[in-house]
């Protein structure tokens, strides 16, 4: 195909129009402080460990907590649970060779840049491509869980709504808020996230505290026990399928690599930290509100069921606190998640996959505005649909693709190690944890429901399709 | 050419906003010629831009602009070295530069005529050594006069005599004679702001890091306070490492 190229000649390595990857890419001196590029230039590291553990856990809290609780028990009852559990052993599965590999190749774009490298430019394409439409439909399921929320508080301050769906236009109008906000330049977002993280996490522990206590019969009587799988095994496991959207935000954490510092350190120990933080919570999450209410009237509370159970609790006062905390938590899911989704089409379009136009900076604001548009545009789209399970299905199915194939990518690197492979930290017993982290990966997209699974594979074909017609020429594999 | 009597000969860290237009007046950089100079041309970006992205734009347009800068320091006799960085966070580069070259100071330009009077405001613990250091060297070749101004807050305990004689003593042993140096002390209620208050009858201000407190974790440290509030330059003198 790239033989047959209009001009007739075949550029080298450069996409239709010309454009070479870009290769100054910046190296990592010893201290992790800094990167140097090749004309001298240090780009400061600037995100601590904290910070990275903050995008990790704000982007992941938001879905599993305050959106999937209700969904997740209607079709699992109390092994919804387990559902959530299998998402957390995926998960890390999964972290440790992301781990090993962002410590080996720390530099913005996370997975993309890992399999691109270890694998060559198509799955690369594949990955990059299918990954920043994977963010949008993830960021699009945060945004309508948000716009539950925000309904959810208009009524509970006796704001009459009449009926009116509210939903939809409260997620559209925040999605714009949100885009419009990033490309401004709002300078101090990271603290900000670390803030919020903080205070959601303080109002969860408390909040599962008590109702931990409570459902072992300290205050007042036991909960009725229910039986733990009211409908038999396999709904635990579509159920996990459904609910992995919850765990997709560690690997965001590998899409700022080239921002943390010592990332040989801290990038292993936010990505791994960051899913044993939010696991536990889930699964307590989803404990404690199964034992308040049978899974069948949690189901019937949809989108909000964990406020309800706060309200059960400790009355209207734990009701409000945790909306608030709900509203905080889809918001800081969905800023993360535009601000990955921006990264993951910078990462692409440097190496020429999309056009050079899409990681143009904004002079006035210093801001990446044609990336931040490509994730919050498309965003708003898919919120106007608002299918909450489609849309977060899609998301989980199009990371798992990446997360199996990052296995791949660390056997394919482990098996012949190139000289400038140099990873601080290594998995260990590799082929064990990466053939189970891209078996259970793969695996996991089967028990999606048909109509996620036929989008994302459409998603992936058109990704390849795309390479083939635009960058057939360009290639990654080993540019280091 | 080296003077006996300087320990340490002054390095001197002077941070630019350098995609921002930020440049050093000419009367500055003529101050500045008898020391070494590090030019450390940093550009801030908002934290949703990767630093990789920005300098992939911008890269050569701050390597030249600080070429440029550097270039006038250039036709003094010493050495001019370059740095450029971007970040998201500015005074953690700054530090980060200024220990990694083993500055002795750090200059926060502001603009200013050519530099006759010098300030040295001592508000608690400076190192002596270095401050005498830089002021010796770069007032040597010149006819410039230096104020050694102790201050103290009401209650404080900080002996502003002692300390007053102390660098005078010290400023005089580097060799710059004694008639140009005054010594003078007030207690006052708000050191930093006595000293802008003050800066306007001085070209230039050479003073301590101060100490971490609350009230500069909140407002920024005292340096910068004085710095953005006056109209002269100011000079910070470095803490050696480990102290």
């Amino acid at each position: 195909m790239g033989t047959a190229h209009e001009t007739g000649t075949a550029p080298e390595n450069a996409n239709r129009v010309g454009e070479a990857p870009e290769s100054e890419l910046p190296a990592t001196p010893g201290d992790g402080e800094v990167s140097v590029t090749e004309e001298g230039t240090e780009l400061e590291r600037t995100i601590g460990l904290g910070g990275g553990i903050a995008v990790g856990v704000g982007t992941m809290i938001g879905a599993g907590i305050f959106v999937f609780p209700g969904l997740a028990a209607g079709r699992a009852g109390p092994a919804a649970a387990g559902s959530f559990a299998i998402g957390a052993v995926i998960a890390l599965l999964v972290a440790l060779p992301a781990s090993e590999l962002a410590t080996a190749m720390p530099k913005s774009g996370g997975g993309y840049y890992f399999i691109s490298r270890a694998l060559g430019a198509l799955p690369g394409a594949v990955v990059g491509i299918s990954i920043w439409l994977g963010l949008v439909f993830a960021t699009a399921f945060y945004l309508v869980g948000f716009g539950n929320y925000a309904a959810a508080v208009l009524d509970e301050a006796g704001v009459a709504i009449g009926g009116v769906p509210v939903v939809v236009p409260l997620a559209l109008l925040f999605g714009a808020f949100l885009t419009l906000l990033n490309v401004m330049g709002t300078e101090n977002a990271a603290k900000l996230q670390s803030y919020v993280v903080g205070l959601l996490l303080t109002i969860l522990v408390l909040f599962l505290g008590y109702g931990g206590l409570d459902a072992v019969g300290v205050f007042g009587t036991a909960s009725t026990p229910e039986r733990f799988m009211p409908f038999g095994p396999m709904p635990m496991f579509t159920t996990a399928a459904l609910v992995f959207t919850s765990y997709l935000g560690f690997a965001q954490v590998a899409t700022i690599a080239g921002d943390i510092q010592r990332p040989g350190r801290n990038l292993p120990l936010a990505m791994i930290g960051s899913v044993l933080v939010v696991g536990v919570l889930y699964v307590a999450t989803i404990f404690v509100s199964t034992s308040a209410f049978g899974s069948a009237r949690l189901a019937g509370f949809g989108e909000t069921a964990i406020v309800e159970v706060a309200r059960a609790f400790v009355g209207r006062f734990g009701a409000v606190a945790i909306l608030l905390a709900g509203l905080l938590a889809t918001v800081s899911s969905a800023n993360a998640s535009i601000l990955s989704t921006s990264r993951a089409v910078f990462a692409v379009s440097r190496d020429a996959l999309l056009p050079k136009f899409a990681s143009r900076m904004n002079l006035r604001y210093g801001t990446p505005h044609v990336a931040l548009s490509m994730a919050g545009g498309p965003v708003l789209v898919l919120v106007a649909l608002g299918e909450v399970e489609v849309l977060a299905e899609v998301a989980s199915f199009l990371h798992l693709v990446m997360y199996g194939l990052m296995c791949v990518a660390l056997v394919a690197m482990r098996r012949d190690e190139p000289e400038w492979y140099d990873p601080n930290f290594r998995v260990p017993v590799y082929p064990l944890v990466a053939g189970l982290g891209g078996l259970s990966s793969f695996g996991l997209i089967a028990f999606m429901q048909p109509a996620s699974q036929i989008i994302g594979l459409a998603i992936m074909a058109a990704s390849a399709g795309w390479y083939k017609y635009y960058a057939s020429n360009v290639a990654l594999k080993g540019v280091i | 050419m080296a003077d006996p009597s300087i320990r340490e000969p002054p390095l001197v860290l002077v941070p630019v906003a350098v995609l921002e237009g930020q440049t050093i007046p000419e009367p500055l950089v003529e101050f500045l010629a008898p020391s070494d100079v590090v030019v450390l041309g940093y550009h801030v970006i908002p934290e949703q831009t990767p630093a990789e992205q920005a300098s992939l734009q911008f890269e050569d347009r701050a390597q030249d602009a600080v070429e440029d800068i550097a270039r006038v320091f250039r036709e003094g006799e010493h050495d001019v070295e370059t740095r450029v960085a971007f970040t998201h966070d500015r005074d953690r580069t700054v530090e980060r530069v200024a220990s990694d070259v083993g500055a002795t100071a750090v200059a926060l330009p502001n603009p200013t005529g050519e530099i006759r009077d010098v300030l040295v405001p001592l508000r608690g613990f400076v190192d002596v050594d270095r401050l005498a250091d830089l002021v010796a060297t770069l007032l040597a070749a010149t006819d410039g006069r230096v104020t050694v101004w102790g201050l103290a807050a009401g209650g404080s305990d900080f002996d502003t005599r002692r300390a007053v004689d102390d660098a005078v003593a010290t400023l005089t042993e580097r060799g710059l004679p004694a008639d140009r140096i005054t010594g003078e002390t007030s207690v006052v209620e708000s050191p930093v702001r006595a000293i802008v208050e003050r800066s306007g009858e001085f070209d230039a201000v050479v003073m301590g890091e101060g100490g971490e407190s609350l009230f500069a974790a909140l407002f920024g440290d005292e340096a910068e306070r004085v710095a953005e509030g006056s109209v002269a330059p100011v000079l910070v003198v470095r803490k050696r490492l480990g102290e």
